[in-house]
């Protein structure tokens, strides 16, 4: 009112979410896995660190990237991590790949009238030695895909994955056909390439990458070999093993 | 035991100065006087029988239930207060169906098997003046057959919720009979119909009736069939060929 | 029956999820929750203080705050600290809400003397009080009653250095140099200039200089901010919070500027 007071009475209410910005990615493979993510994370237009992992390894064959808001992300992986302690007791043997994303639809789902605002990207080797990757909605949706790219250059990433994974809007050469699954440096490249583009196109992406991959067992580690960065955190060269490459992105 | 026999055998919750909880040994004593129980385990899966004591002609013997489903790949075989072991494989049942919707897989037969042995001494229990949840020891002990990623596997519980692996298992009153015969038959490369035989033999030398198709009852897990309760027609044509 | 063996010696109320709907991890609770009405939460900070500043140097880590409480705009009290010791080796600065500051203040001392009074052998680092003040701000945030604060938290643990920040939210990050409110935007790109390449070659002399100068910047800038202001350092030797201590500031360029108010030319 031109007097100053309302006209109703006013109610304000606290918010309980935020954005930090960032981007994961992770892409299957025929036996391997690789999933990704910045490290990154800001609020508004503040950087608030470099370095704030956003991939976390779960199990020996299991990488979970979280996005969204930082908060909710830390915790939700704080709790699988002890959901998958207990079950390690309780069934004397590490969650499969699979069991893990359904815990995670039932975990994000429980809290569907206050969800945990976070994308999540669950990567790693199931129990037939197949790479495989699972993406989420904030609460509980969930498919097993080849690629998925999630957080803020979701819509700079995916589409690029569609044209170089799923070839959409590509034809092959006659007599040719597309692979269903690329080599593992093929991925890689695409992968390094994403974040390099999308840190150039978008202001909540960039400073680090942390690449994660998990080779099936018996898998061959020749073409890690001229990788840069590279760091093993498996225990046994027996097994699946798995790796992080850490790279910079440009910090501006 | 029974010779002493004290004030100490009252309380559910009382050790004896021996150490000894009375409650839980004396309804270990109650399967002996339930029907007699045998379980064989094989490479080609796991063979449950159990005797029916029809004790009237009138009595409808297809009534008489002692052989449960407690998932598609476990099964379960009792003996004792078998009224006891309704809460059991519910909790067992519950506790399966929760597991496949909460890690989309099966539920290991161990697990199994754990969950329900985690109810046998929850007896007398009660917080804030509350009824306690039970008043007694369960008095039914249970032959758990099932597969899993381990493979076939045969689980033995009973009421002190003690539970242990076996190849092979007989519990009930003829049990200790029984057990010395699965000792001398039983060998590691057996086929699945070897099993049905001598399960069906083993229950036929400990039980006083004559051993048709109508007191018995056969069941089995399979990876291919999973768990099922073999229908009569099955039954007779093991019963003849035995 | 109840077959969630995690409510097994509970107190039960066999009214609630008698079909047992909960999945097994949400232990079904008999208590009232957030969608209980009829209770007045914090909407908005009263009292409040504004930025604190920290670097990681040579020897430790460094905190600045001033030591105002701002009531709206006006500068009620010019004599608060909000840099609270705890334990031997940590240290947290507040902004924001400080009655809600002086609240976590009591809950830190009596952690502190709980854990003393163990006598196990074990005492509370900054590590571990952070993580505390997180999960308590975050289960705040998730009653929608927040605990109307940005905290940094800065100490020494194991010989290493730790500086760490946790809000309202929950939400937490860690860096060689923080700055909470205005001093986000006005003083961290000076302390990341100046600390990011590399903390280990910053004297004491030189971090106490690097935050004085951000203290000055944020002096002239910030309008809720205060020429009086505190530093505690954390070395391997303790805690220290200094006395209170003057901005020497030069306003001489306000003569110059033109194009507000009344100067118009």
């Amino acid at each position: 009112m031109p007097d100053g007071s309302y006209e109703r009475p006013q109610q304000r209410q606290f918010n309980p979410y935020s954005e930090n910005g960032g981007t994961i990615l992770a892409i299957a493979g025929a036996d391997f896995s690789v999933i990704a993510g910045d490290t990154r994370q800001s609020e508004g237009y503040s950087i608030q660190t470099r370095y704030a992992p956003k991939v976390f390894r779960l199990t020996e064959r299991a990488v979970l990237a979280v996005n969204g808001f930082a908060a909710d992300g830390n915790m939700f992986v704080k709790k699988v991590k002890q959901r998958l302690e207990w079950y390690r007791h309780a069934h004397a043997k590490d969650m499969p790949l699979r069991a893990i994303a359904r815990l995670i639809q039932t975990m994000l789902y429980a809290q569907r009238f206050f969800p945990y605002y976070v994308y999540n990207i669950l990567g790693g080797i199931e129990e037939d030695g197949t790479g495989a990757v699972y993406s989420f909605d904030p609460v509980g949706s969930y498919e097993r895909e080849a690629c998925r790219a999630a957080g803020a250059a979701q819509s700079l990433v995916q589409p690029f994955l569609d044209n170089q994974i799923y070839f959409k809007n590509q034809t092959p050469a006659p007599g040719a056909s597309h692979p269903t699954h690329l080599p593992l440096p093929d991925v890689l490249s695409i992968v390094i390439d994403s974040f390099t583009s999308a840190t150039e196109r978008h202001i909540e992406v960039g400073d680090g990458l942390e690449i994660y991959v998990v080779l099936a067992k018996g898998r061959s580690t020749q073409e890690l070999a001229s990788i840069g960065g590279l760091q093993e955190l498996s225990t046994r060269a027996e097994g699946d093993r798995m790796f992080v490459i850490r790279r910079d992105l440009k910090k501006d | 035991m029974f010779l002493t026999r004290s004030e100490y055998d009252r309380g559910v919750n009382t050790f004896s100065p021996e150490g000894r909880l009375f409650q839980v040994e004396y309804a270990i004593e109650a399967i002996k006087l339930g029907s007699t129980t045998v379980g064989v385990k094989t490479p080609e899966g796991v063979v449950l029988a159990v005797e029916k004591r029809v004790q009237s002609p009138l009595l409808e013997s297809s009534s008489i239930e002692k052989i449960m489903e407690i998932d598609t790949h476990l099964g379960c075989a009792m003996s004792g207060l078998t009224a006891d072991a309704r809460t059991m494989i519910d909790h067992a049942r519950v506790t399966s169906q929760n597991h496949a919707f909460t890690y989309d897989e099966r539920i290991k037969v161990e697990s199994a098997t754990q969950a329900v042995c985690d109810l046998a001494l929850r007896f007398g229990e009660s917080v804030h003046d509350e009824d306690a949840m039970m008043s007694r020891p369960f008095g039914v002990a249970l032959l758990i057959a099932g597969i899993d990623e381990l493979g076939p596997q045969l689980f033995h519980t009973d009421p002190s919720g003690t539970f242990v692996r076996y190849e092979a298992k007989a519990i009930g009153s003829g049990s200790e009979a029984a057990q010395s015969e699965l000792q001398d038959k039983w060998h590691s490369q057996m086929t699945l119909r070897e099993a049905q035989i001598l399960t069906l033999r083993v229950l036929k030398q400990v039980m006083e009736e004559k051993l048709d198709h109508h007191n018995v009852q056969l069941a089995q897990v399979t990876p291919q069939a999973g768990f099922e309760i073999l229908d009569e027609v099955r039954l007779k044509e093991i019963v003849d060929a035995m | 029956m109840d077959h969630f063996p995690t409510n097994w010696g509970r107190p039960r109320n066999e009214l609630y999820d008698q079909y047992n709907t909960f999945p097994l991890h949400q232990r079904p609770t008999n208590h009232t929750d957030t969608f209980t009405d009829g209770v007045q939460r914090t909407q908005q900070p009263i009292v409040t203080g504004t930025s604190v500043l920290a670097i990681q140097y040579k020897d430790g880590v460094m905190m600045a705050a001033d030591n105002l409480a701002s009531y709206g705009s006006l500068a009620r009290f010019r004599d608060i600290t909000r840099l609270h010791a705890v334990g031997t080796s940590t240290i947290v600065g507040a902004s924001g809400d400080m009655s809600d500051f002086q609240y976590l203040q009591r809950v830190l001392d009596e952690i502190v003397t709980d854990e003393f009074t163990a006598g196990d052998g074990n005492s509370l680092g900054p590590a571990e009080v952070h993580e505390f003040l997180a999960r308590r701000m975050y289960a705040r945030r998730s009653k929608m009653n927040p605990l109307w604060n940005a905290l940094l938290v800065g100490g020494i643990q194991n010989g290493k250095r730790f500086l760490a920040f946790v809000d309202l939210l929950g939400t937490t990050y860690s860096a060689s140099s923080l700055a909470t409110g205005y001093g986000a935007h006005i003083a961290l790109p000076i302390l990341r200039q100046d600390v990011d390449p590399n903390p280990d070659a910053i004297t004491e002399e030189a971090a106490r200089e690097i935050l004085r100068k951000c203290m000055r910047v944020l002096y002239y800038r910030d309008a809720r901010s205060l020429d009086k202001y505190q530093i505690a350092t954390v070395t391997s030797a303790g805690v220290s919070i200094s006395e209170a201590q003057k901005l020497d500031t030069n306003w001489d360029f306000a003569e110059k500027i033109r194009g507000y108010g009344s100067q118009t030319q």
